[in-house]
């Protein structure tokens, strides 16, 4: 069968199961899961044949444009959906990380009175994430792009009751919105200088030469800071680690393994237009190797094993932005494959902290420890999630790391190169220091923890397999995804080309990290921490960004809406008073001089002869002069 | 029944009318049934209009004249002719009036005195906005434009909240030199072109061999004259719209006035403003648009920033949504001023797009104020918790608000920017900043309502009631049905707008 032409079915079925929850959803109570967890199912085989198809039987990109959607002024814009090399990857990551997740809710959400409602939500963002992967041009990309924001908003504020809970749902939304309106202005530009939204023809125009470099880098440049707002790029992270508000089933799927990516994702679909823009494929690399190293600083030193995990997933995916920076097949290849194996094991890590969450009733890697013994499956994957995400060969975050840091080094960016290391052994060390904290020594927590059930543990065990075996689809030397990946691109050079040196040095930092971690925190052991000085205090309070932000855009804004408020009450409306009372009174006056005498009469008419020419001769009886004053 | 089709349309309100004055108003279930009923009448003919709208004719289609009155000047008797005609750019607007009507109706039957007066006038209003959507004359726009505003100054004044009084003379006062400003315009219109044709009154003032357009000839119109004449109408409705500063008259209105006034004033009658810019500015004076549209960008980018911004730290939820308003229809004068065709089809969009979100989110709020007594935030929360379903739906309208793809807010903005783009980039991009201010509004006051602890007083409020779900279900499928398939308002509007915009060769 043509799976292929088929492939708009794979987000049709959550689409079918959230307008059934919604219908239904109340009635069917906690058995609206299977709903969920069959559609989503359902998708994840489709998505497999399709990938299957493509990868196995080698077919062709294939483009349905045939849904007219909007004429556009004379321009017909259309609807539909491809199927290339990276969005069927993408469709196997989305589609099964999104099944695991839905099946692990089932035993992570009971209990919970709006359970139907949270698998509605998870339904919908399924839908929209696969509608992201599937559009054949950057308008319908953005209608989908926004649709998963508005899930993500509505999964961070699930329990909406809590005002901690609101606020985080209220800043996601509005500092995604920030980099929303540069990929809005992005596809307003793209009108006018490509013509049409779809890929295909915009990567012609480029090709052509048909675009000035400048358009060109403006438009990578909007188009990154649209990606910057979704995958937490550095300004506008400071969302993402507010959001594991969440339910934490939530923080795996959107806030880790795909939606966030969707910013990794677009930049990878408009490489074209990156590899044509040198400066803005700069701004990316500076971007996401700051990124990388920044939020890696700030995680630490946090408390929340959330929290820590979501600066690490701001800092995976600088890393990837960084290897798409590198401007190079190498970098694509390096940027995608990475996408992939983080959506493994930051799965895991976080269906496992959720699992951790679950038995110990507390986020606070403080009050926990000695879980080990005592979470005899959470345990285990979570160490594989830990050395997947270090870098320890042969785990899946080794390979693409590794390719990652070569891509990097090719680009000629020594020093981005140097950030990126420095980065990876800080991701050892808090990475560690979070699994010691959290399994190592005895419980300082007190409470009775026991492992969760099978219906939980079973999701985490398969991302734990894949986060052991996914990096051997791409290893050095034999490139599989990423010769496939760029079959249609001519400048891949196939596997790496890097000096062994890398992947030694790679690996010694990212054990240094580890070992370090080990001398702090192993065997139970528990520094006094908070009197760490200054650095520490920084990076506890995550260099001060949110005061910072609050102080220079919130409270100034709110402050310029106070004083236009008292403008507008007062000077607008009590202009509108003032003419209002002053005709009033005119119309006083008037009245006391319709007195029936003529000379007042005759003088008001005399007064008024001279007001009128003493007006037009200043006016010069012309309107034409009006004209000066506007144009 | 083509010919008289659009007469009947206009004055098809009238029926209810007519059938209320036999019901005695001790029985108020009857009237307001069939206050409801009536407005179904306009609401069934306005779709037989859409489904029979012919999608490339160009000019009116069922236009129809009869000569009405003759006005003496000098020797002459000058006929004024009543005339209709409907097109791509009133057709929507004819439908957007019907439904909103009948929703405003239904909401308007939480009112509990003079029942069948409010209903009477209700009707009256219907007609009046019917009038000026199928009108292709100034005199009968004019006529019935002051249908709209007088008995609604009556629904103000007489049902409503406490300061309501003060709220009607104000929006009286307003509306009133509004009008007159017009009345001027008209008539120095009719005494320059001798015609009150809106066709008539265009090919006359833009066709280059009218003698109205060849300087020493007699009759010529000097350019200083047509920008005045363009000003005085720009300021006119301006006031309708309502453009910063001429906003303040709604800001009491929404505060004062029962819901189901705003619900019309903010769905449909303020929409007249941008209309009519379209209709007689764009189209009369194509040249002084066109040298204009940075001021009227300007003056777009003024409505979206200070109405955003004001929004951002009211408390009051009536007076955010006044504020929003006027936010919005800055984004509709953005598209106006693009001058383009994707302007001008993101302005219509707006136009419509705006008219059922502000009727649903109005309509929202007063449900929520109905059963809390209050619509201040500081005494909101968690509502979620006692109201899922109105919450819900809050949320939802909300999001359209915002500008949502998916909801017909996103196609108006997304056209009306796109259109600015291609000619003031640097403007638009200004105004674009609105959006994040949108977002930002609107979240704090709705998630303020919906979102966080519930005080424990509203815990046992009800939610939603049957007859209450019809509007929410009816503004919210259509607002999603634009927002899905967009083509369902743009393949109408097509051959209108391609028609009107070249002439404004901007």
């Amino acid at each position: 069968m043509d799976m292929i032409a088929n492939a708009w079915l794979i987000p049709l079925f959550p689409l079918i199961a959230f307008v059934l929850l919604v219908a239904f959803g109340r009635q069917w109570k906690e058995r609206a899961a299977y709903v969920g967890i069959l559609a989503t199912a359902a998708s994840f085989v489709f998505a497999l044949l399709v990938f299957f198809e493509r990868f196995v039987e080698g077919a062709t990109d294939y483009i349905n444009t045939d849904f007219h959607w909007l004429t556009f002024a004379g321009e017909k814009i259309t609807m539909g959906f491809e199927v290339n090399q990276l969005n069927a990857m993408m469709l196997v990551v989305v589609t099964l990380v999104s099944m695991l997740v839905h099946i692990y809710s089932r035993g992570y959400m009971r209990g919970d009175e709006r359970f139907p409602v949270f698998y509605q939500y998870l339904a919908l963002f399924t839908f929209s994430m696969l509608g992201v992967v599937l559009s054949p041009n950057i308008l319908q990309l953005y209608i989908f792009w926004e649709l998963v924001g508005v899930c993500s908003f509505l999964l961070v504020g699930f329990y909406f009751y809590k005002p901690e809970a609101r606020a985080a749902a209220k800043k996601a939304f509005i500092v995604t919105r920030i980099g929303d309106v540069g990929l809005f202005i992005a596809l307003a530009l793209i009108f006018w200088w490509v013509g049409s939204f779809d890929y295909s023809e915009i990567f012609n125009k480029i090709a052509a030469g048909a675009i000035e470099e400048w358009k060109l880098t403006l438009l990578g440049i909007l188009i990154f800071v649209g990606a910057v707002g979704k995958s937490g790029q550095f300004p506008l992270h400071t969302w993402l680690p507010d959001a594991m508000e969440g339910p934490t089933p939530v923080s795996a799927l959107i806030h880790a393994a795909t939606m966030v990516a969707a910013g990794v994702y677009l930049v990878a679909r408009m490489y074209d237009l990156y590899l044509a823009s040198p400066v803005a494929t700069e701004v990316v690399a500076y971007i996401g190797g700051f990124t990388a190293i920044f939020a890696a600083s700030i995680g630490l030193t946090q408390r929340d094993i959330k929290r820590v995990l979501a600066y690490s997933t701001v800092s995976q995916l600088g890393y990837m932005m960084l290897a798409l920076g590198a401007a190079s097949a190498a970098g694509y290849v390096a940027g995608t494959f990475h996408l992939m194996t983080h959506a493994f094991f930051k799965a895991l890590l976080f269906l496992a902290a959720g699992s951790v969450i679950h038995a110990v009733h507390t986020q606070d890697i403080f009050e926990m420890g000695g879980l080990w013994k005592k979470m005899r499956i959470t345990g285990p994957v979570f160490l594989v999630g830990c050395l997947a995400i270090a870098g320890i060969p042969p785990f899946a975050g080794f390979w693409s790391k590794e390719e990652i840091l070569v891509a990097t080094l090719d680009s000629g960016h020594i020093d981005l190169f140097v950030v990126a290391l420095i980065a990876a052994s800080f991701t050892a060390f808090y990475m560690f220091r979070l699994f010691f904290l959290t399994f190592g020594g005895q419980s300082r927590g007190g409470s009775q923890a026991h492992e969760s059930p099978g219906v939980m543990t079973l999701p985490m065990i398969v991302l734990a397999v894949l986060a052991v075996i996914a990096g051997f689809i791409n290893t050095p030397w034999k490139p599989v995804l990423g010769e496939w990946l760029t079959e249609d691109m001519t400048a891949f050079h196939g596997g790496t080309h890097g000096a062994g040196w890398v992947t030694i040095v790679a690996i010694a930092v990212s054990v240094a990290g580890i070992a370090l971690a080990w001398m702090m925190y192993g065997r139970g052991k528990m520094p006094a921490e908070g009197t760490g000085g200054v650095l520490y205090r920084v990076s506890f309070r995550k260099y001060y960004m949110d005061e910072i932000y609050d102080t220079v855009f919130v409270k100034p804004l709110r402050a310029i809406g106070k004083g236009l408020h008292i403008f507008d009450v007062w000077v607008i409306d009590g202009l509108v008073r003032l003419i209002a009372a002053f005709t009033r009174g005119i119309g006083g006056v008037g009245a006391r001089m319709q007195n029936g005498q003529i000379q007042t009469y005759g003088a008001i008419a005399f007064i008024g002869l001279v007001l009128l020419i003493v007006g037009l001769t200043i006016a010069g009886g012309y309107v034409g002069q009006w004209r000066t004053i506007f144009l | 029944m083509a010919n008289y089709f659009l007469i009947i349309l206009t004055f098809s309100p009238l029926l209810g009318v007519l059938l209320l004055a036999f019901i005695p108003k001790s029985l108020p279930g009857t009237v307001k049934a069939i206050g409801i009923l009536a407005t179904l009448v306009p609401l069934v003919l306005t779709f037989m209009l859409y489904a029979n709208f012919n999608l490339v004719a160009e000019g009116m289609q069922l236009s129809q004249q009869w000569n009405w009155i003759r006005i003496p000047i000098g020797e002459q008797a000058i006929p004024i002719t009543f005339e209709v005609g409907v097109d791509g750019l009133s057709m929507p607007l004819l439908v957007l009036t019907t439904v909103i009507s009948t929703m405003a109706a239904v909401a308007a039957l939480s009112i509990n005195k003079r029942w069948k007066e409010f209903y009477i006038l209700f009707l009256i209003v219907e007609m009046g906005m019917l009038g000026v959507f199928s009108s292709t004359n100034l005199f009968q726009f004019f006529i019935f434009f002051e249908f709209t505003i007088i008995p609604l100054f009556f629904m103000m004044g007489i049902w409503g909240y406490m300061d309501r009084e003060r709220a009607a003379m104000k929006f009286l006062l307003y509306n009133g030199v509004g009008s007159a400003i017009m009345l001027i315009v008209f008539v120095t219109l009719f005494i320059l072109v001798g015609t009150l044709s809106m066709e008539e009154i265009r090919q006359l003032l833009t066709d280059p061999m009218s003698p109205r357009n060849v300087p020493n000839l007699p009759g010529y119109i000097p350019d200083s004259i047509r920008f005045g004449l363009f000003l005085a109408l720009l300021i006119a409705f301006a006031i309708k719209i309502p453009v910063v500063p001429f906003h303040t008259w709604m800001l009491k209105a929404y505060q004062e006035a029962h819901p189901a006034v705003i619900m019309i004033s903010s769905g449909v009658l303020i929409k007249i403003g941008g209309y009519a810019l379209i209709r007689m500015n764009a189209a009369f004076f194509p040249e002084w648009m066109n040298q204009l549209s940075t001021l009227i960008a300007v003056l777009g980018v003024i409505n979206i920033l200070y109405g955003a911004v004001l929004a951002l730290v009211q408390d009051e939820l009536k007076q955010m949504l006044a504020y929003s308003s006027v936010s919005h229809m800055g984004i509709m004068l953005l598209g106006l001023a693009a001058t383009n065709l994707q302007g001008f089809q993101g302005a219509v969009f707006q136009m419509v797009s705006h008219g059922l979100i502000a009727a649903l989110m109005f309509y929202m709020v007063s449900l929520v104020h109905e059963r809390t007594g209050t619509s201040n935030i500081r005494e909101l929360g968690g509502l979620a918790k006692s109201m899922p379903m109105i919450s819900g739906v809050l949320l939802t309208a909300m999001m359209a608000s915002a500008g949502l793809p998916g909801m017909s807010g996103f196609i108006s903005e997304f056209l009306s920017f796109v259109g600015l783009f291609g000619v003031k980039p640097v403007i638009a991009a200004v105004g674009a900043l609105g959006l994040i201010l949108t977002a930002a509004y609107l979240l704090r006051a709705i998630l303020g309502t919906t979102f966080g602890p519930i005080q424990q007083k509203h815990e046992s409020l009800s939610d939603a009631q049957a007859i209450e779900v019809v509007p929410m279900v009816v503004l919210l499928s259509l607002v999603i049905l634009i927002g899905v398939y967009p083509a369902v308002l743009s393949e109408p509007l097509q051959t209108t707008l391609q028609n009107i915009v070249p002439r404004i060769g901007g």
